[in-house]
């Protein structure tokens, strides 16, 4: 079953578009991970699906069912922007009246238990007002993580997080998809962050689902490459594109990369023969980053 | 509980829903310096105008007093729409408009703190948000009416005004005020809901309606009328101290129904509108 399921979403802020005809699919339990650009419509995607904003047309399902359902959004957990707190409360005040309105039995318990998970227990008096932003994410994070929900939608939840808060990030939400089959649909800029829990993705621009992949269709994506350095690049290009599939400059590294099946030492020893030295040689993946990159700016190895 | 093929979810009932919101409402309200100014304001506002009345003016001349007795402070001696004294203005009808203030600000929080964000994802049924404002501003506003008595009478004590009072038509008076806080909070939620990206619009309107001056105009054309009843200030004013229990009806029956149509609109709008 699909968590989310998203057909021809249109929303329009006046005459600004910021959906159009967008389309996506979460499986249930996914990690879902959301990219694009700034403006590109990824929160606004979000808010509808929160029902914080109503789409201009098109169809949203959360479980095959509509998305305004009650019985579904009440197992639902969101972060989007910034944790929606009373600043004057402390961190336990501000847990404790969401844990009011989810009707949770036991709030008590249950804040003890989300504190914990975040590793916020020592911070519990803090006023709001006076956290950090990492605090105030993880904060954030364990309003979402609430009651147990079902579906977690996050939009940026790792900015302002230290090394720490993004380890204890990924292994919450690695344990939630693979032990209680919790879906997270989760938007970041921070791609190395994301490529590490993302199961499946979605790539969006300009109000448009461009591109959606699970992790291992990605993987299969992102071809291997051999980088080198000579000193002649030019030649070495004329010369390696004569024996291999594709050969490219790489303008920001100053070197060549070669798409193609082949070793390293193969090339070197290729190169050698043909008379050119290789300075720098190695082997390496195109990453999420890079393919996301390529992707927007329609260049090679994408 | 609702199968729906292997993924199950809770349906929070009504009564669930409503108690959670108010449980947040409640801690909110006891929880903020803003209600305990509003109930100090209510208290002072009587006791400053009695306390001044008749009072010697700047060259020594003696003022006429506002009041000649303590329970004029809380209510008209007669449902007067149209007065020709200001002292007929100054009863507890103000804490109907100082209430709309506080009610911008207590709603305007929800929205500048996000509250509304994590609300409004898990509580979908935007009438509960209604409902739950409404009784809680109207349990406000009530408070503020029993503090603003209490002013009143204090200050009636230190000064030595007259308490005579018709005892029967007095307790309809405050009921008839104490009911009409449900019509004024439902009429300030909604303005709020409608001006929520606005504050400052909305404590205008706020106190704009409050003052009920849109039914003062249309007094001055009609005349001391009892159809103005059917409004939320007309009935306020009709709770007087010559009212009875027909008196408190004709406000339970305006101040429901009010908050009846403020919550109807003010939900349809939610629904219809994007809510952060």
């Amino acid at each position: 079953m699909n968590a989310i399921e998203i057909k021809g979403l249109t929303k329009n802020y006046g005459e600004k578009q910021a959906l159009s005809g967008l389309d996506m699919v979460v499986p249930e339990g996914a990690i879902y991970g959301f990219i694009g650009e700034n403006g590109s419509g990824k929160s606004t995607t979000e808010k509808i699906i929160c029902g914080l904003v109503l789409p201009t047309s098109g169809d949203v399902k959360l479980y095959n069912t509509d998305y305004t359902d009650i019985n579904i959004r009440s197992k639902m957990g969101v972060l989007i922007e910034a944790p929606g707190c009373y600043p004057n409360y402390s961190v336990w005040n501000n847990l404790m009246l969401h844990a009011t309105n989810l009707n949770i039995e036991d709030r008590e318990e249950e804040v003890r238990r989300v504190l914990k998970l975040v590793r916020m227990e020592g911070s519990a008096s803090n006023k709001y007002k006076n956290c950090s932003l990492g605090m105030k994410q993880r904060i954030g994070i364990a309003l979402a993580l609430m009651g147990n929900p079902k579906l977690l939608v996050l939009d940026e939840p790792i900015n302002g997080l230290d090394a720490d808060g993004m380890r204890i990030m990924r292994d919450i939400l690695t344990d939630l998809s693979q032990k209680h089959n919790c879906t997270v649909l989760i938007s970041s800029h921070i791609l190395g962050e994301l490529e590490k829990i993302a199961t499946h993705y979605g790539i969006i621009r300009g109000g448009k689902m461009i591109a959606q992949m699970t992790a291992e269709e990605l993987d299969k994506n992102c071809p291997t490459f051999v980088a080198l350095s000579t000193k002649d690049i030019a030649k070495t290009k004329d010369i390696l594109d004569s024996k291999y599939k594709k050969v490219v400059f790489d303008e920001a590294k100053e070197n060549l990369r070669i798409y193609d099946d082949v070793s390293a030492e193969d090339v070197v020893k290729y190169l050698y023969d043909k008379g050119i030295i290789v300075n720098e040689i190695s082997t390496s993946k195109i990453g999420l980053e890079e393919y996301y990159i390529n992707l927007m700016n329609n260049k090679e190895g994408v | 509980m609702e199968k729906n093929e292997n993924m199950q979810f809770e349906s929070p009932t009504f009564t669930q829903r409503l108690k959670g919101m108010l449980g947040v409402d409640i801690y909110r309200l006891f929880h903020t310096p803003l209600f305990y100014i509003f109930l100090a304001i209510a208290a002072i506002i009587p006791a400053m105008i009695i306390g001044t009345t008749g009072m010697p003016g700047p060259n020594g001349e003696m003022t006429e007093p506002l009041f000649t007795n303590v329970w004029q402070a809380i209510a008209s001696d007669n449902p007067l729409y149209v007065v020709s004294h200001i002292g007929q203005y100054a009863n507890m009808n103000m804490v109907f408009i100082f209430g709309g203030i506080m009610v911008s600000i207590f709603i305007a929080h929800d929205y500048k703190s996000g509250y509304v964000k994590q609300l409004f994802t898990t509580h979908p049924k935007k009438q509960d948000y209604m409902m739950s404002k409404t009784i809680i501003c109207a349990f406000a506003m009530a408070c503020m009416c029993i503090t603003y008595l209490l002013g009143s009478v204090l200050s009636g004590l230190l000064v030595r005004l007259s308490f005579t009072v018709n005892f029967g038509s007095l307790i309809c008076a405050l009921l008839g005020k104490l009911i009409m806080s449900l019509g004024w909070a439902s009429l300030y939620v909604f303005l709020n809901i409608i001006f929520r990206k606005y504050f400052a619009i909305s404590i205008a309107s706020s106190f704009f309606f409050g003052t009920g001056i849109l039914i003062i105009g249309a007094a001055a054309v009609v005349g001391n009328s009892s159809i103005l009843n059917i409004f939320l200030y007309g009935a306020s004013v009709s709770a007087c101290l010559s009212s009875g229990l027909l008196s408190v009806i004709t406000c339970l029956i305006v101040s429901v129904s009010w908050a009846v149509i403020y919550n109807t609109i003010g939900t349809h709008i939610l629904n219809k509108s994007d809510v952060y």
